[in-house]
């Protein structure tokens, strides 16, 4: 379509501009038809910038994303999308299942036919999905394209602006005024002028026009909002860079001191702790429930700083942090969070303090600290030695009821040693010890001792016990954890960008809502006044600017009257 | 600013195209740890039972087969055995066989060999790190990595009989690096 874009005052503006860059005579068709309409003043009447008569495929991409339309239906989608995140649980909530096959167990068995289907359309993992992303890719485009596409020319338009604007374009504004000037022209301006300025108005004349203009910058603000969400939704997606981001668990129980996968740093816990509310404290409808008060992991957070990576040596770790856990206390250290997640009480043992004896004679020869992760090997006891010589966790037969363990944990330990030393034979006597005081942990330790006997292996002369294990009901001699805390560690490096995003988009808002661009337009025509005035909101605020500098420069208007859709009405 | 215009048209598409193909496709490509026929193996470094370190490098260019194993996995203390038999038959043709014990006490590992007569080198991972590199499901888990570097196969579970163990290795030995 052929469109005449040149101006009756002369100047050339670009295609698809609505009021004439220059003088502000609308140039739009529809806007040429009915004089007494109101003026569309969206972006100042000008062209968007990539508004082209022949627009290539690339120019075609652009105005995709140059649509505010388009710009709406991609966050209302965007909003379904998330919203149907939110029916079932996601999988990146769900701790120790790993491959597609286990969720998909997961779903079925948790949510039947409805979670089968859930899962295969991906729902559950809406947010990592392609489409997921793809659309939040779409709006970031969108953004800058929009923004980019309306900044540049508003920019341009208010900062070179015609003091002199066409006469339909000031009788078309949203708030007008027009009347005989009985007064000396200049020294009305001159009035005008002054009370304008009393109101933080900028004034520009011209020759019997005039042109005050407050608060500009309030029209920065959606884009400084959009610079704000653009720097978020990048964050956002920078998460996916692996190294930025970290959210997994680790269990510990008390004493034990692990590696944080994928990291430098160890992490112990010290102890565990649960206490629940006294009976006196609880409210009258729970006394007798176990209301828990506290759950808390002393817990120390330690940096590898030696032999990290050789498999042949211990780590050389040096603690760089100590926190009581708490929920809603996380341990901070350098970007990585630690919060306390969940708990188990299982009684597992850590080491006991064990003593040897000779039932002999009925004395003590000597005790020793038996780990049951790791243990020593050699131990010295006065003038006999025991050497371990094999260890099971979890004791148990296999098929060829050859000795086991049944698992890594122990649950069940039994150590086999070699006891040398004086009035021994010289290969030694070979004992088994079960440190568990359970019945069938005794029973196999007699048996497998007196089979050992049988087979000349020992004399039956020494025993391994823990002297006085139960004390008033708790185990003495015994080191063990009563708890095994599950601990959520997270690391997201994207968060201070979020935040930035977050707090640059406020200020937009902020800019955008809280302040007005006000401008008021004056031509003297001989003696006909004409007046116009635009604002981006509150219309009711610059009618009163304008009623307020009017009636003190004697032109008295009830503000109501200078509402120009009132003609419409 | 006219003149600017499409330059800053194409670069601002490229970037988007960059930033945005690089995300889509992060979320296309699930990160699964299970590793199948055609991968690479993960690295590692870990110490035997003498305490020398063994870098999954030193193995480069060699048929080679993982076993990941624990004493108290039974079907991985049965087919000890015929893994050590088929070391026997295969080593004179540069068959390289490591046994990964599951994070388990040196001392319990160390017995367990002794008593089958291993001679194959054995390397302790700890804490399950290498375990967890390798996706591991089930045990025993057996890695025939062929001298390309490549995985030829992951046998999951069961008791590996000598014949199948052997059939394998035929194949290994086959495939040229």
């Amino acid at each position: 379509m052929f469109q005449n874009t040149k101006c009756e005052c002369g100047h050339q503006n670009p295609v698809g501009t609505v009021l004439c860059e220059s003088c502000g005579k609308p140039l739009d068709e529809a806007l040429l038809k009915d004089e007494n309409a109101l003026l569309e003043m969206r972006y100042d009447g000008v062209a968007r910038r990539s508004q082209k008569a022949n627009p290539h495929l690339v120019d075609r991409i652009w105005n995709f994303f140059s649509s505010v339309k388009i710009a709406v239906y991609l966050i209302v989608i965007t909003l379904i999308g998330a919203a149907f995140g939110t029916i079932l649980q996601q999988e990146s909530t769900i701790i120790n299942l790993t491959e597609r096959s286990e969720f998909a167990a997961y779903y079925k068995e948790q949510h039947g036919t409805f979670g089968v289907i859930y899962h295969a359309l991906g729902l559950s993992r809406t947010y990592e999905s392609w489409w997921f992303i793809g659309l939040l890719v779409m709006i970031g485009t969108s953004l800058v394209v929009c923004s980019l596409d309306r900044v540049l020319p508003l920019y341009r338009a208010l900062s070179k602006q015609q003091i002199r604007k066409h006469l339909q374009f000031i009788n078309r504004q949203h708030v007008v005024y027009s009347g005989e000037l009985t007064q000396d022209k200049q020294e009305w301006l001159d009035g005008f002028a002054k009370e304008l300025k009393r109101k933080r108005y900028r004034v520009w004349r011209e020759d019997g026009a005039l042109l005050a203009e407050k608060n500009r910058f309030s029209r920065w603000g959606p884009y400084i909002n959009h610079i704000g969400l653009i720097i978020f939704l990048l964050a956002v997606l920078g998460r996916s860079i692996p190294a930025g981001h970290m959210d997994q668990y680790l269990t510990l129980y008390e004493g034990e001191t692990r590696q944080i996968p994928g990291t430098n740093y160890y992490l112990k816990n010290d102890k565990f702790t649960l206490d629940y509310y006294a009976e006196e404290e609880l409210a009258s409808n729970q006394k007798g429930t176990k209301v828990v008060k506290l759950y808390e992991t002393k817990a120390r957070l330690y940096e590898c700083t030696d032999a990290c990576d050789d498999p042949t040596r211990e780590p050389v770790l040096t603690e760089v942090k100590q926190h009581d856990i708490r929920v809603n206390s996380a341990l901070a250290y350098k970007g990585l969070k630690v919060y306390q997640n969940s708990f188990q009480e299982k009684v597992r043992f850590i080491s006991v303090h064990a003593t040897l004896k000779d039932k002999d004679s009925g004395t003590d020869i000597g005790s020793f600290d038996l780990k049951m992760n790791q243990p020593e090997e050699e131990y010295k006891l006065g003038e006999y030695a025991l050497r371990l010589i094999d260890y099971y966790p979890d004791f148990g037969l296999d098929e060829q009821t050859r000795p086991m363990t049944k698992s890594r944990d122990p649950n069940n330990p039994a150590f086999v040693f070699r006891i040398a030393g004086p009035g021994i034979q010289d290969k030694g006597e070979v004992y088994v010890y079960f440190p568990m005081p359970s019945e069938k942990s005794k029973y196999y330790e007699t048996i497998l001792n007196e089979s050992f006997k049988q087979r000349g292996d020992n004399s039956g002369r020494f025993s391994i016990q823990v002297d006085n294990p139960i004390v008033d009901g708790q185990m003495n001699n015994i080191e063990y954890s009563a708890f095994t805390t599950y601990l959520n560690i997270r690391m997201d490096r994207a968060m201070p960008y979020v935040w930035v995003g977050a707090a640059i988009s406020m200020i937009g808002l902020i800019m955008g809502f809280y302040w007005q661009h006000r401008r008021i337009w004056i031509r003297i025509d001989g003696d006909k006044l004409a007046l116009g005035g635009h604002t981006n909101k509150n219309t009711y605020g610059l009618r009163a600017d304008v009623a307020g500098a009017l009636g003190k420069t004697g032109i008295a208007v009830d503000p109501k009257t200078l509402d120009n859709r009132r003609n419409e009405r | 600013m006219g003149r600017y215009r499409k330059p800053v048209q194409y670069i601002i598409l490229a970037v988007v195209l960059l930033i945005g193909g690089y995300a889509i496709g992060n979320s296309l490509f699930s990160k699964s740890v299970v590793l199948t026929k055609g991968d690479k193996p993960p690295g590692f470094r870990l110490a035997d039972l003498n305490n020398v370190v063994h870098d999954m490098e030193d193995y480069e260019g060699k048929p080679l087969i993982i076993n990941f194993w624990g004493t108290f996995c039974p079907p991985c203390r049965n087919e000890m055995p015929a893994l050590q038999h088929q070391y026997d038959k295969w080593k004179g043709q540069g068959l390289e066989l490591i046994g990964i014990n599951l994070s388990e006490d040196k001392l319990t590992a160390e017995s367990f060999i002794r008593q089958i007569g291993v001679d194959f080198p054995i390397l302790l991972d700890k804490d399950k790190k290498t375990e967890r590199k390798y996706g591991l499901k089930q045990y025993p888990t057996t890695f025939f990595i062929a001298p390309t570097g490549e995985i030829q196969e992951v046998v999951i579970g069961g008791v590996l009989t000598e014949e199948e163990i052997d059939k394998r290795i035929e194949r290994l030995i086959q495939t040229k690096s």
